[in-house]
């Protein structure tokens, strides 16, 4: 096998440049960072680097755990990678690594498109016995969804964090929904175990995060009183909706539902700002690349 | 209060006579604890809470006098419990089994850990079988990532165990090399033996299949030495429906008795 960049090759350090000028968005304040990178940058261009990128898509809901019928976000992960054929290995923790959630994931990423595989973390004796040479070996590693506590924890004291770090800066994508969309940030919003609560994630991006934020849901109030409480800014994605980070910055928002959308999040005073983010519907008519620019502003009052 | 802890060295909770023995023991604690109903909850977190360890539970339990019910933390999306609060209110707690490490690492997330032990300051009964008895004590085998290894517990109990002990070979094997480097000693479990401590000191050993052996594990002058404790075998009850029988046999006599049609 011919040495694949990024993965054979020199290791990433974190904070090394990625190529491209980045733009700074308005409206960007000192502990929020960057927002938006110029049009010339696309996808398909990340093959011909010498290192690879480092990836997280991360899903608001959606994909095969909750769109049945509706691949495009989970297409769209795997069309991230140069590879034919792409190996993508699905981490089903948060769920306790349930059986009827691993068949799903092997008939969404079927062999005639990739050559998929997963770990379980509760059956160790029966995966891959070197985790980490098998997860640096992936093109895609997919998060499944539910107890982003338990996750975190399970990851923990098998050294998977360690071990996604390491892949993130190889190049690997990283992607997952709900619990696994909130690992890779460094705070989060989990209302999996009852009322919402802030939960310390894996820190790759220096952000907070929220998933399944509808308009009337119980997470995106408390998100709002987290951010108001000091919870460091971030952002949010709507079922559906999917936020792509290139390194530490937002590419792109996704969706695979024309309505979604993904937000960002900011405290100004006591006051939460929370601006609706462009977003690219990837089903049919969808040949323009919408930047994400914060197309409207509304100002959500403190309570 | 009294301190008790049942640990199990492998069982299952199926209609044979030595998994009905073993239930039949646990729901005698619980009642005793209890003093009426007991409540009895499954933590099947160690499996990743499967639907298949809480079926099986509830199929022991459903029909027997008791308030049985799962706290299942990979389900709680679905069901949102109050941990501390349900934990606390239990006659008897039931860790089933799977892996250690994740069973300890996912109640560190959960801070269940000290929950359970305060539970256990209050009387109530603690249970389990292979890694839900193993965590209770400072060191366990555990094969959570392929091979057994040794792993640490919650510390509850004093000592190391080690479980399904001749049941695989190379589990007790490796129990054995690791109390010669330093592990401390402790009790090695066949499937179906089991330990109960009741308060302070020794523990009483019971098997519920014949030729099911515990053993205390420890290091003296020439090495590891294995010696087998004596245990008390604990018989089967009757299977319910002949339990049923039984009874309603028995109010027919005392119904008959009362109405002197017996003379």
């Amino acid at each position: 096998m011919p040495p694949r960049p990024g993965r054979d090759g020199p290791l990433r350090r974190p904070g090394q440049a990625t190529v491209g000028t980045v733009h700074t968005g308005e409206g960007a304040s000192p502990n929020f960072g960057r927002l938006y990178k110029p049009a010339e940058r696309s996808a398909v261009d990340y093959w011909v680097m010498k290192t690879l990128p480092r990836q997280i898509v991360a899903f608001g809901g959606g994909g095969f755990s909750m769109e049945s019928g509706n691949p495009l976000l989970d297409d769209y992960v795997l069309g991230l990678s140069p590879a034919e054929r792409p190996r993508v290995c699905f981490l089903p923790s948060a769920s306790g690594d349930a059986d009827h959630y691993i068949v799903r994931f092997y008939r969404a990423f079927s062999a005639d498109r990739c050559e998929a595989s997963h770990i379980s973390l509760f059956r160790r004796e029966q995966g891959p016995a070197d985790l980490r040479r098998h997860l640096l070996s992936q093109d895609l590693i997919y998060v499944g969804g539910g107890s982003v506590i338990s996750l975190l924890g399970v990851w923990r004291a098998h050294g998977i964090d360690e071990i996604l770090r390491e892949a993130w800066e190889a190049g690997v994508v990283l992607c997952g929904l709900s619990a696994g969309s909130l690992c890779w940030f460094a705070d989060a919003v989990t209302g999996f175990h009852g009322e919402p609560q802030r939960v310390e994630g894996l820190g790759l991006l220096p952000f907070s995060n929220c998933v399944h934020y509808e308009r009337d849901s119980k997470r995106r109030t408390s998100y709002h009183a987290f951010l108001r409480e000091g919870m460091r800014a971030g952002y949010a994605a709507e079922d559906g909706a999917a936020l792509h980070f290139t390194g530490t910055e937002l590419s792109r928002v996704i969706a695979s539902r024309p309505a979604a959308r993904g937000y960002r999040l900011d405290v100004a005073g006591r006051r939460v700002v929370e601006m609706r983010i462009a977003t690219t519907y990837l089903g049919e008519n969808s040949t323009a690349t919408a930047l994400p620019i914060p197309e409207a502003l509304s100002t959500a009052v403190a309570a | 209060m009294v301190r008790r802890i049942l640990a199990l060295g492998g069982h299952d909770f199926t209609s044979r006579p030595p998994d009905r023995a073993v239930s039949e023991l646990m729901l005698r604690l619980a009642t005793e604890r209890a003093g009426r109903r007991p409540k009895i909850c499954i933590l099947p977190t160690a499996s990743g809470d499967t639907s298949d360890q809480i079926g099986r539970f509830y199929a022991s339990f459903g029909e027997r006098p008791c308030e049985p019910s799962d706290l299942s933390l990979f389900r709680l999306g679905r069901r949102p419990m109050a941990l501390r609060d349900h934990l606390l209110e239990q006659d008897l707690i039931y860790v089933g089994g799977g892996s250690l490490v994740n069973l300890l690492a996912v109640w560190e997330a959960h801070e269940i850990g000290a929950i359970v032990a305060l539970a256990w300051r209050q009387g109530i009964v603690l249970a389990g079988q292979s890694a839900g008895a193993m965590c209770w004590f400072e060191a366990g085998i555990t094969k959570s990532s392929g091979k057994p290894l040794a792993a640490a517990g919650l510390g509850l109990l004093h000592g190391s165990l080690c479980v399904h002990y001749n049941n695989e070979p190379e589990r007790r094997a490796a129990y054995l090399e690791a109390v010669s480097e330093g592990m401390p000693g402790g009790y090695g479990l066949d499937d179906y033996a089991g330990l109960l401590w009741e308060g302070e000191g020794t523990p009483s050993a019971f098997t519920a299949r014949r030729g099911a052996r515990a053993y205390r594990v420890a290091v003296n002058g020439t090495g590891v030495v294995e010696s087998p404790l004596p245990a008390r075998f604990l018989p089967a009850p009757a299977p319910a429906a002949l339990r049923e029988d039984i009874a309603e046999f028995r109010r027919i006599t005392a119904m008959r008795k009362g109405a002197g049609w017996l003379g």
